[in-house]
């Protein structure tokens, strides 16, 4: 077994009587490219916002890197990068600037800030607006500006909420080439979409939260094993999902109280 | 196969648009944040009552008085009034932002016809216009009270009058739509309505100083007001009055002409509108790509930052860091820069009000009592931002929480900002001051910087702890909703209150004991005093900060 990038024991969250995580114990090894799965509302952001800093948990623990969260907070973040939920940029900055100014706050000295910001700029086809407010950035832009910001410093782990979202099909190849070079570098990716092609191309292990709680988690082969299925037939990600989650088979009652439009 | 229905009328879509406008009223009044504010919009309901039934009593008794004493060409008069009103006031609400865009009702099936006419209805649902249809409704009673045979042409020149101004209205409001969609002229637009607000305070020593001057020229242009609105209205009700029948069709055919050409220039701005005129805010164009390649721009990159020296040596990296960022907000955000202006127009302003050479030369201040009290005003005004200084931080608030750093150097940078911004406002209006009303005495130099510094720095660690504990985001470039927390608010005038008494005290002390320099004496040993704490609540802030993490966030990412 390798090196645990991520573990949350018992990790809880609640927001008065609504309990948004409950109880969660997640492993992701090192490397991993991992996707978090669940349907709306089940907890991933919050899961996210709590691994990331940007929430404390009610309960429970937290360990990234071996290192416990609450009692190394500033260690961790320096080994982590975000996508947050609505990217977390200063709009009134330029890209270059937003970019120096996150390569700063990471600690990285003058020379490598600039250097790394003008090649991130320019990987992502985002050079050539170098006095564009991020304000005025289409949604894909500024996605795939927050991207560049998250990677700057060279992260251990990467988190990544709906990365893709709004990202071209060309920006989106690229992006998933760069993922995919730094996991092989050891890079670990905790990455959360509602396109489950994406995650079943991308992502060798999978969890999934269903209103708060863990409801399984694994490598792609074990929730396949898990899930029945016909002799010979390979499920996909969105059936397991759907059979995880117990949605199969709901939607075809909904759709038939619309007669008048089916 | 879903069934195609028949459309409703204009009438009946006209019925459904003002549905909607009151369920988004009542939903918004319905949030809890937005209790208040019905309190204030009962209260605003009550004002703009008493103003429109109080003008209106005025618009009637003036119609009736000018047509008795058979003064019929003074009606122009009151045209003029209600025409100024109609066009002049939606200009100034303009800028708080509308609530609901006109043009979303695009999406729904309506022909050109009938989004013209709910453009037209739309118009009439604005408090301008039905203040202003009150008040000519009223200057008909008027005059139908006072010359009733003058009352057919009257209601004809009204209809007329309040069709072109509706008309008028909303061309110049789709303009300004068109206008406030983009945010570089929304800023602009926004600035410059402040700077003009601004400037009308030098309006009344303007005129002390220039209005006979001016006099002569004003009555040399008045003329050509003639053919305007309100003088045509005007002219073709006294015509009517005077049986003068060629200057009433004259009134009425310039209304007509007015009328037809606002009318043909909305129909062209409605209909670019309903043929999908794209106004709304999105990506800008990119610029010719420059053929580079990557190492190119590495090798560019590398020359530029080939220094590997600080901006600020003597400052942490993330402190520098923020205070950089802090001075791109702040040339990016227009209102920001005008609060900059407003130091040294204050300064102008109120030298010219009552400074030497001022036409209220008998109030004159001298240099030891000006110079005290304009820099306690200004520090008034420039350290206020501080109370909520998160305000425009948006979703980029997250990235302080991401980076592995401690809050305090946060609120550092954030301060080192303001410091040198405030230093440098309160320079230059020194410089104005000593140009505009001389220099005080040494001692008095001495006390008013040294209470200026004891006053800045005495105000950080409270600022900081009001920002983190009740922030309320800003946007730059819009107005409506664009305050503090209240509790901020009282916070800070509370503090202030508290440091110009202290300041107050310490200063008439010194003149009590005949000690000039005794004031100057006891600030600075205050700043110190002030810095000690400052530095000493650093700690206790970054842990405060920790712990409102999801307030500030919640806030200021909504």
């Amino acid at each position: 077994m390798g090196e645990i990038a991520i573990a949350t024991q018992k990790l809880t969250r609640t927001f008065g009587a609504l309990t948004a995580v409950d109880g969660i114990d997640l492993q992701v090894q090192a490397g991993h490219f991992f996707g978090f799965l669940g349907p709306n509302g089940a907890g991933k952001s919050t899961t996210i916002k709590m691994l990331t800093g940007l929430l404390a948990p009610t309960s429970g623990r937290m360990e990234l890197l071996g290192l416990d969260f609450q009692q190394h907070s500033i260690e961790v973040k320096r080994q982590i990068g975000v996508v947050p939920e609505g990217m977390g940029l200063f709009e009134r900055l330029t890209g270059g600037e937003y970019l120096r100014f996150v390569g700063r706050m990471y600690g990285l000295d003058r020379s490598t800030t600039e250097k790394r910001s003008e090649e991130l700029l320019e990987f992502m086809q985002l050079a050539d607006r170098k006095k564009t407010l991020i304000a005025d950035y289409s949604h894909g832009m500024q996605k795939k500006l927050a991207l560049a910001a998250a990677v700057i410093h060279g992260p251990r782990i990467l988190f990544l909420d709906e990365p893709f979202e709004g990202v071209d099909a060309l920006a989106a190849g690229a992006l998933k080439a760069l993922l995919g070079r730094m996991t092989e570098r050891g890079v670990t990716i905790f990455l959360t979409s509602h396109v489950l092609e994406i995650v079943e191309r991308l992502c060798s292990h999978v969890a999934i939260i269903h209103q708060g709680r863990l409801v399984a988690q694994g490598s792609l082969e074990e929730l396949r094993a898990g899930v029945a299925g016909s002799a010979g037939e390979t499920k996909t990600l969105e059936q397991i999902f759907l059979s995880i989650v117990g949605q199969s088979g709901a939607e075809q009652s909904r759709l038939e109280e619309l007669t008048w439009l089916t | 196969m879903a069934d195609v229905v028949p459309l409703p009328g204009v009438l009946a879509q006209l019925r459904l648009i003002a549905g909607l406008r009151w369920t988004l009223l009542r939903n918004g009044l319905q949030r809890k944040n937005n209790r208040w504010d019905l309190v204030g919009i009962i209260l605003a309901g009550v004002f703009a009552g008493i103003l429109v039934v109080g003008l209106s009593a005025a618009f009637c008794a003036g119609a009736y008085a000018i047509l008795a004493k058979n003064r019929a060409g003074w009606m122009a008069l009151l045209f003029w009034a209600v025409f100024l009103w109609w066009q002049v006031f939606p200009i100034f609400v303009a800028g708080f932002g509308a609530n609901f865009e006109f043009k979303t009702l695009l999406r729904f099936p309506l022909s050109q016809r009938a989004f013209y006419l709910l453009g037209l209805g739309y118009g009439f649902a604005d408090f301008a216009a039905v203040a202003a249809v009150c008040w000519v409704a009223a200057m008909n009673l008027g005059a139908a009270m006072a010359r009733p045979e003058v009352l057919p042409v009257m209601l004809a020149v009204s209809v007329l009058f309040v069709l072109m101004n509706v008309t008028l209205e909303r061309l110049i409001g789709s303009w300004l739509e068109r206008i406030m969609a983009k945010r570089k002229t929304r800023e602009l637009f926004i600035g410059l309505f402040v700077l003009s607000m601004v400037s009308l305070n030098f309006l009344n020593p303007m005129m002390q100083r220039y209005g006979m001057a001016a006099r002569p020229k004003v009555l040399h242009y008045l003329p050509y007001l003639a053919w305007l609105p309100g003088s045509l209205a005007g002219r073709a009700v006294a015509g009517s009055v005077h049986g003068d029948m060629r200057a009433t069709l004259l009134g009425v055919a310039g209304l007509v002409v007015w009328l037809g050409v606002t009318s043909g220039f909305l129909w062209q701005r409605f209909a670019a509108q309903y043929r999908g005129e794209e106004i709304s805010e999105s990506a800008a164009p990119a610029p010719a790509k420059k053929k580079t390649n990557g190492s190119v721009a590495s090798l560019e990159a590398a020359k530029a930052g080939s220094s590997n020296e600080e901006w600020l040596p003597m400052v942490p990296v993330t402190v520098a860091a923020v205070a950089l960022k802090e001075f791109r907000y702040m040339t990016r955000n227009g209102m920001a820069f005008l609060t900059l202006l407003l130091p040294p127009i204050m300064v102008v302003f109120f030298t010219m009000q009552f400074g030497k050479g001022s036409a209220l030369r008998e109030h004159a201040f001298n240099s030891e009592k000006f110079f005290p009290g304009i820099m306690a005003y200004l520090i008034l005004i420039l350290i206020m931002p501080a109370y909520n200084s998160f305000a425009f931080e948006g979703k980029g608030i997250q990235t302080y929480f991401m980076a592995p750093l401690r809050f305090q150097d946060v609120l550092m940078g954030k301060n080192l900002f303001l410091v040198t911004l405030v230093s440098f406002e309160l320079g230059l209006s020194l410089a104005l001051l000593m140009w505009r009303v001389g220099w005080p005495s040494p001692s008095m130099f001495a006390t008013t910087i040294a209470g200026g510094a004891f006053a800045v720095l005495g105000q950080l660690t409270i600022a900081n702890w009001s920002s983190l504990s009740f922030p309320k985001k800003m946007e730059i470039g819009k107005m409506k909703g664009q305050r503090n927390s209240g509790v901020a608010v009282w916070t800070a005038f509370g503090v202030q209150i508290v440091l110009g008494g202290v300041c107050a005290v310490i200063i008439l002390a010194g003149r009590w004991l005949s000690e000039p320099w005794m004031p100057a004496i006891a600030f600075a040993g205050l700043t110190a005093a002030a810095v000690a704490g400052y530095v000493a609540s650093l700690a206790a802030l970054s842990r405060l900060a920790e712990r409102k993490k999801e307030l500030l966030i919640e806030t200021l990412c909504r």
